[in-house]
């Protein structure tokens, strides 16, 4: 332990780093207390790099903590040396008698290993009174009788009582509590245990999604959580997924927050999957509030692993590979029946048939540019990592490498990721912890989402009679006519492909933990989130192809990101008879900068060594930075009565630069409650072993908007050339925004009523979530009305939107002698509804492709981005049936019959009306496992039910008036009556505007996957101990295997193609593929 | 470890203070327009808008199409509806440019609210960029009223107030507001500019505009008058009238008023115009009747309009023959194409909007209109004494309709001529659009008055929440 100067050296030591210039000298670095606090005074009032308004403070509270603790250890007295046996069997050892009354009683705590239990509490039955183990696991209590009995507990080992008798040190040993009700769980500034917990946290262990073949941890959380909705944006090597929690909050940022190891960031890529411990959701206002401003979208807690005190050293070396491929294709035409459709379009038009679609050359099948493109991807990664302690540190180090070449040449993804995470006891009163991640990833992907040049699209419909390559070597092109479609060769599109983007990520932070005693804790937090992002990109000069590059260009965009948290807090935890206080209250700060530049320059050579900007002729250069910060004050109570009766009361405040200054504060309070019927006296049902029901109440903020909103800001860029030659090039300056002073905070309001059932002693756990969140003063730009040109319109604190839904999670575990096998489902229903929006107008969004047709809109009453447009009602078989029709302008038999809606008689723009809702009513997961001897087994499915789906690929793919290839589908189209009600004759004419928006393309997005199955088998120990090994396991695993759906596209899971503003719309995006992979564990 | 925890508290406490954000790159209205070249700065962004594809980028030159000189050869499904007039209210080609040209009025009107109370910059400068905005102001709403009609008007009161959802002003409102704009544009812009400032708005350029509104509104004597101020000024024909479209002539003094294209930022009306397989995209194709329209020995003719067996040179990949098979209709317009000398299209060249000659044609209108056949044959015979055509005599308006087709043929006038000399009772349009004469130049449907305007884009009315009412004969 450290002596009181040494602590006074450290606060000097401290105080003058981070001061260079405050009004100490090292000659009074040996000096008096009162010395030392005078200097606080002094520092805080020096005029060097602190602001007075807020370092003074911040500098000040850890000083007096500092002292706090010194005065706290330099007062307290040894603890009396202790015996400690060996003894592994038995709960106490019986010492020496001593006959007498009131007696101290010393003993140490430890756990089945063997370990101090520092913290674990000794409390006499009966009483208020009580103490807690010190850092070694060592305990004094003075006891009034023989009879005294001492009630021994700690998180996640089952309470022991102990008869004192004539004892007088105890040497207790507690066992951990294999029940889920004491499972531990890692909450805002601390954790707690399951059954304290009133808010709505769902969790998940590392173990149940480690070596999944995906490059990201967002991914492995699909359907593992109620309530956590994982978007995929496409299964593209590398692509990350959308996480919704408890539905689409808002129309702006609705990703959640993550807090990795105590530092919080906006994203989690980097992180590798089997570095991570367990992941926490905090999806209700009482759980999430300590993270106030940004909490509004729920947040994440992911922490990695960590050393285990008193565990040995031991290495473990995970290996897989595999390979995946594309698990379906769109049919499309072959190229003789698609020049028969070619002619009869023109026929029915009475337009004379283009000479090129009779032209043998182009009618004969060549390619099919599906296969062509689609390849075997390949998969492989290695992780090695060790884990180790001594008395006083533990660490945990990790190497690892992934490596996915996707299912399209060049679309690839890889990452290097290094984890090394430590914790150290400095003596009885200070332990510091640190955690490091630095990861470095690359990734190549395509243009999957474009409908006038995605790859995958540009492949359904490139024409069919071009072979890939022609006789002379060059790639076929589509200028050959313009009945092609201004397509590129999608081949060729992929080989000429040169660009990589590398992200190198640091994530660190190191905390500091100084007890005052061992229920009063001050901790320090300081983090860093820095990554620099390259992107490098080469096109050739492309002139042989219909979309053309005039010149060659090089581009490099390099962008660095870093934030710093510093975060300053303390916690109390005491018991006091039947009642337990758990309290935390801290002040935390976060900056962040983002800055970065890109250049272009054009005519560079098509040589690898040429391709630099240096070779070019410069053309463009940009720097771009912006700034914010953010700085807030927290504090939770949690107490309980009884064990029975629970409060949870969280507040934080926030300051954010992000809005003007008199906006900037934002005030979020939570409360919960809870009540656990099962430990009353009266509740006496056998086969309820757990029941406990709660509700909370609580306040959230979002402030992920655009920044600045509260200036006028003009912008340069707007170029215009004059002269004689035009070589004059004068920067053009306009206003970019309108300017809103008052904007602020958006604010979520959220219920939570839960219900948590155990049966069986706890075998089979259920647990029943319902809620009510309310996004009040929804941050909206007013639509960008014409009339304003593209001034942006400022951000309102205006809209409302609501989420309605249920989260029900089922366990089941069990052991039959050597079987043991677990069933976990879990099932979310959600309802979203927009209140208000803005003058009660509807919220736009994209457009779609090249004909520039509106898919989605947000409207009032109803979910985030419905599917707006006509409904259709058959095909007009006969000119009768027109006639008996409301006037639909320009319709022929065999074109789309749709329905007047506001009948009036005229099939017109008023007849639009919601036709589709892209949310999931249900999205739910099953995990089935089981164990039996040396084999193990995981299915995984997951699913949604009462989603739909726009594919606007199909309502392109079937629309013959474009120059491009067709769906296979259009061979069942009109060509008289009766020939078809669903597929409409083919024209190039839009004179009925058959492929307009309308339900005739929306499909029911319902599917079921197994998404993940493994079989392993771990070799006997006996046997693998001849080769030193601790274990071998062998492995295969198989990634969506299976998928049920009537969805007639590459792939139901589809995403976000607008922000929230346009969901589920099928562009033909990047699928997910299916993939094996054969693993291998070893353990030295 | 203890020395890494107190640097990382160092390293934390000595930034700024975290809440105040800078804006970067940017500035504020309050930190902006403090001097002439601040007032050149937004000056230049006026003209911007012009360039992109969404005006005459291609969009503006769509609405041509509906002519029937022009047959839209591109697979832009909407154009094809615009053509045949077969469109919807919610048609992408009414909607490209709306908010484009609302953005120049926007741009224009913070130019007249803001450069007047400069002080640092002269007098010169001041009325030079006031004169811009006031030209580029009166030309937007020029262009939105001859496309749609009556529209909203957006002022500089209505940026002051923030208040652009207003409802739709009347033709007659609108044309006043273009006549105020033009004529104070004429007042302050300079007569011509050195060199390095080409390209920009001159008096010609606003007396020319307003010599073609006052045609639109038949106010003859005013034409004439607004129209001689050009041909008295230092505007004349170029010599050849090729070089209004070569990329080293194209800036002279006939080309009152032209958008200036610049290679690689993205205005692509050369490669819309030419044919696919030399680097184009093939948009819009000449019609035969138009071709036939021409005289012998018209040298407007294979300046304007590529023929079979013509010859194209194009720099070191070599002289090329035009043949049929290279477009839809067998005929390619050329008027604005050049190649580079490695044979590319070269993406320098501008798009005209306004020449001298068209002002000598709707002089000579004027004056025939005014006082008979006969009255306009001195600026005609000017014009066709350039092309290279004998002079006529008494000619009327079927002899200025030939020479205005013929002369202005892809410049995105004919529809538009054809529209007001039917509401004059000149011509039939119906009949005109109503004949068929082949696949690429079909009968077509246009209805009186219905079509004299397109609808407001169907999005705008939408989104203003009942204040945008739609054009009366689209509801």
């Amino acid at each position: 332990m450290l002596d009181f100067k040494e602590n006074e050296k450290i606060i000097c030591l401290i105080t003058i780093i981070s001061c260079n210039r405050a009004s100490l000298t090292p000659t009074k670095i040996e000096m008096k207390k009162t010395i030392i606090y005078r200097s606080i005074i002094n520092m805080s009032d020096s005029k060097n790099c602190f602001s007075p308004k807020r370092s003074r403070p911040k500098m000040l509270i850890i000083a007096i903590f500092l002292s706090m603790a010194s005065f706290a250890h330099s007062n307290k007295s040894e603890p009396t040396p202790t015996i400690n046996t060996e003894s592994r069997d038995v709960g106490f050892l019986i010492a020496p008698t001593v006959l007498g009354q009131e007696r101290t009683i010393t003993g140490t705590i430890v756990d089945e290993m063997g370990v101090p239990l520092s913290g674990a509490s000794v409390q006499i039955k009966g009483t208020a009174t009580g103490v807690a183990a010190d850092f070694d696991g060592n305990f004094s209590i003075t006891v009034p009788n023989e009879d005294t009995i001492l009630i021994v507990s700690y998180i996640g080992y089952t309470t022991m009582e102990v008869e004192v008798g004539n004892q007088s040190n105890l040497n207790i040993q507690l066992q951990p509590n294999a029940s889920q009700l004491d499972e531990v769980l890692v909450v805002g500034y601390g954790t707690t245990v399951k059954k304290d917990v009133t808010g709505a946290i769902s969790s998940v262990k590392g173990e149940e999604f480690r070596n999944l073949p995906v490059a990201s941890v967002d991914k492995v959380l699909q359907g593992r959580l109620a309530g956590v909705q994982v978007v995929n944006n496409g299964g593209a090597p590398g692509s990350s997924a959308s996480i919704r929690i408890r539905g689409t909050g808002t129309v702006n940022d609705s990703d959640p927050l993550y807090v990795i190891d105590g530092v919080p960031t906006e994203s989690i890529a980097g992180i590798n999957q089997n570095n991570i411990e367990s992941i926490e959701v905090l999806k209700d206002a009482s759980a999430s509030a300590i993270y106030g401003t940004r909490a509004a979208n729920g947040v994440i807690i992911v922490t990695t692993r960590k050393g285990r005190r008193g565990g040995k050293t031991q290495m473990n070396l995970d290996f897989y590979t595999g390979f995946s491929n594309v698990i379906k294709t769109v049919d499309v035409l072959n190229a003789p029946e698609l020049g028969e459709i070619k002619r009869e379009r023109y026929t029915n038009d009475g337009i004379p048939v283009d000479d090129i679609w009779s032209d043998p050359s182009y009618l004969t099948q060549r390619t099919n540019w599906q296969d062509e493109l689609f390849k075997t991807g390949v998969t492989q990664n290695v992780d090695l990592s060790i884990t180790g302690a001594s008395e006083k540190s533990s660490f945990f180090f990790g190497l690892g490498y992934y490596d996915e070449q996707g299912i399209i040449k060049k679309a690839e993804a890889n990452r290097v990721n290094l984890q090394i995470n430590s914790d150290h006891s400095l003596n009885n009163w200070l332990k510091i912890s640190q955690n490091l991640s630095l990861s470095s990833r690359s990734n190549n992907a395509f243009n999957t989402t474009s409908a006038q040049t995605g790859l995958i699209w540009s492949a359904i419909r490139f024409n069919p009679g071009l072979p890939v390559r022609n006789a002379d070597g060059s790639y076929s092109s589509s200028q050959v006519s313009s009945e092609f479609g201004d397509i590129n060769n999608p081949i060729f599109t992929v080989v000429s492909n040169d660009s990589d983007t590398r992200r190198t990520r640091l994530l660190s932070n190191v905390q500091a933990e100084i007890s005052f005693t061992q229920d009063f804790k001050f901790r320090a937090n300081f983090g860093v989130d820095a990554e620099i992002t390259d992107q490098k990109n080469y096109e050739p000069q492309i002139l042989d192809q219909i979309r053309q590059s005039s010149s060659s260009n090089r581009f490099r965009n390099y962008e660095q990101f870093h934030s710093f948290l510093m975060e300053y807090f303390l916690s109390y935890n005491k018991i006091f008879g039947d009642h337990s206080i758990g309290a935390v209250a801290g002040y935390t700060e976060q900056s962040f900068d983002s800055q970065g530049f890109n250049a272009r320059t054009f005519n560079v050579e098509d040589i690898e060594s040429q391709k630099l900007l240096t070779n070019g002729d410069q053309d463009e250069a940009t720097e771009f930075r912006s700034n914010d910060g953010l700085r807030s004050v927290f504090g939770r109570l949690n107490y309980s009565y009884m064990d029975r009766y629970l409060l949870t009361a969280t507040l934080r405040s926030d300051e954010s630069s992000r809005f003007a200054d008199g906006n900037r504060r934002g005030t979020f309070p939570a409360f919960s409650l809870g009540w656990r019927v099962s430990q009353e006296s009266f509740f006496n049902v056998p086969s309820i072993s757990n029941l406990k029901v709660t509700g909370g109440w609580g306040q959230l903020g979002n402030q992920n908007i655009a920044r600045l909103q509260y200036l006028a800001r003009l912008s340069s860029g707007r170029r215009y050339s004059f002269g004689l030659d035009g070589s004059n090039r004068v920067e053009g300056v306009s206003r970019v925004s309108i300017a809103n002073p008052d904007v602020t905070w958006e604010t979520v309001v959220m219920s939570n009523f839960g219900l948590e059932v155990g049966f069986l002693e706890n075998k089979l756990s259920t647990s029943f979530n319902y809620y009510i969140k309310n996004t009040e003063d929804m941050l909206l730009q007013p639509p960008a009305i014409g009339s304003q040109g593209s001034i942006t319109s400022p951000f309102r604190n205006v809209g409302e939107v609501e989420n309605k839904g249920l989260e029900i999670e089922l366990n089941w575990q069990d052991t039959k002698g050597d079987f043991s096998y677990g069933i976990g489902a879990n099932a979310a229903f959600v309802k979203n509804k927009v209140i208000k929006l803005v003058d009660g107008n509807f919220l736009a969004s994209d457009f779609y492709g090249r004909p520039n047709q509106e898919l989605s809109r947000t409207f009032e009453g109803e979910p985030i981005a419905t599917f707006y447009g006509w409904k259709a009602n058959g095909l007009f078989q006969t000119q009768a049936d027109i006639d008996a029709h409301a006037t639909q302008e320009g319709a022929v038999p065999g074109d789309v019959r749709f329905i007047d809606i506001d009948n009036n008689g005229v099939i017109n723009d008023e007849d639009r009306t919601i036709i589709g809702n892209p949310h999931p009513d249900m999205t739910y997961g099953l995990n089935l496992n089981a164990t039996y001897k040396g084999f193990d087994f995981t299915a995984f499915f997951l699913g949604a039910a009462g989603v739909e789906i726009f594919n606007a690929d199909r309502m392109q793919g079937l629309d013959a008036s474009y120059p491009f290839n067709l769906y296979s589908e259009i061979l069942d189209r009109w060509t008289g009556p009766g020939t078809s009600n669903t597929i409409p004759r083919v024209s190039t004419l839009r004179t009925n505007l058959n492929h307009r928006t309308s339900d005739l393309f929306i499909e029911s997005g319902d599917y079921f996957r197994l998404k993940n199955l493994t079989l392993g088998y771990s070799l006997p120990t006996d046997y693998i101990e001849k080769i030193n090994l601790s274990r071998l396991r062998l492995y295969v695993t198989g990634q969506n295997l299976f998928t049920i759906t009537g969805y007639s596209g590459l792939d139901p899971e589809l995403g976000l193609t607008d922000g929230n503003l346009q969901q589920n719309v099928d562009f033909a995006q990047f699928p997910q593929p299916r993939t094996f992979l054969l693993g291998i564990n070893l353990s030295f | 470890m203890l020395f890494y925890f107190s640097f990382l508290i160092l390293l934390s406490s000595c930034q700024e203070d975290i809440l105040e954000t800078v804006p970067y790159g940017e500035s504020t209205s309050a930190e902006f327009w403090r001097n002439g070249s601040d007032a050149i700065a937004a000056s230049t962004a006026m003209y911007e808008p012009l360039r992109t594809e969404d005006l005459y980028g291609h969009n503006e030159n769509v609405f041509d199409n509906c002519s029937d000189d022009i047959f839209r050869a591109g697979d832009h499904g909407y154009e094809s509806a615009m053509e045949n007039f077969t469109f919807d209210d919610d048609n992408a080609g009414f909607r490209f440019g709306w908010s484009p040209k609302y953005e120049i009025i926007g741009r224009a009107n913070s130019v007249l609210i803001n450069v007047p109370d400069i002080e640092d910059i002269d007098d010169a400068t001041r009325d030079r960029v006031l004169g811009e905005a006031h030209f580029l102001r009166g030309f937007a709403y020029w262009r939105l009223h001859v496309l749609y009609g009556e529209v909203p008007l957006i002022l500089e009161s209505n940026v002051v107030e923030g208040n652009f959802n207003v409802p739709k002003s009347t033709v007659e409102e609108i044309r006043a507001q273009i006549e105020s704009d033009f004529i104070a544009a004429a007042n302050l812009l300079p007569v011509n500019y050195p060199a390095e400032d080409l390209g920009r708005v001159t008096k010609g350029s606003a007396n020319g505009f307003l010599a073609k509104l006052y045609l639109y509104k038949e106010e003859f004597e005013k034409t004439i008058e607004a129209g001689e101020k050009v041909l008295n000024g230092p505007y004349p024909l170029a010599e050849n009238f090729r070089d209004n479209f070569t990329v080293a002539t194209e800036n002279n003094p006939e080309m009152l008023f032209s958008v200036q294209g610049e290679d690689n930022w993205g205005d692509v009306p050369k490669s819309y115009d030419a044919p696919r397989s030399w680097g184009g995209w093939d948009f819009h194709n000449p019609v035969v009747n138009v071709v036939d329209e021409f005289e012998e020995n018209d040298v407007r003719l294979p300046n304007s309009i590529l023929q079979p067996g013509d010859i194209v040179d194009r720099g070191e990949m070599g002289p090329f023959e035009f043949t049929a098979d290279l477009t839809q209709t067998g005929y390619s317009l050329t008027k604005y194409v050049s190649y580079l000398p490695d044979g590319n299209i070269d993406r320098d060249q501008n798009v005209p909007i306004l020449r001298s000659a068209d002002v000598y044609l709707m002089v000579a209108e004027a004056k025939i209109r005014l006082n008979g056949a006969g009255s306009g044959d001195f600026e005609i015979n000017e014009v066709r004494n350039r092309a290279g055509l004998d002079p006529i005599s008494n000619g009327g308006m079927p002899e200025l309709i030939h020479e205005r087709r013929c002369e202005l043929v892809g410049e995105n006038q004919r529809h538009q001529d054809l529209m007001r000399w039917d509401k004059a009772g000149i011509v039939d349009i119906v009949q005109i659009y109503g004949e068929d004469r082949g696949p690429f130049d079909p009968s077509r449907t246009f209805v009186r008055p219905k079509h004299y305007y397109f609808p407001i884009p169907q999005r705008e009315i939408d989104l203003s929440n009942g204040v945008l009412i739609q054009n009366e004969n689209y509801k």
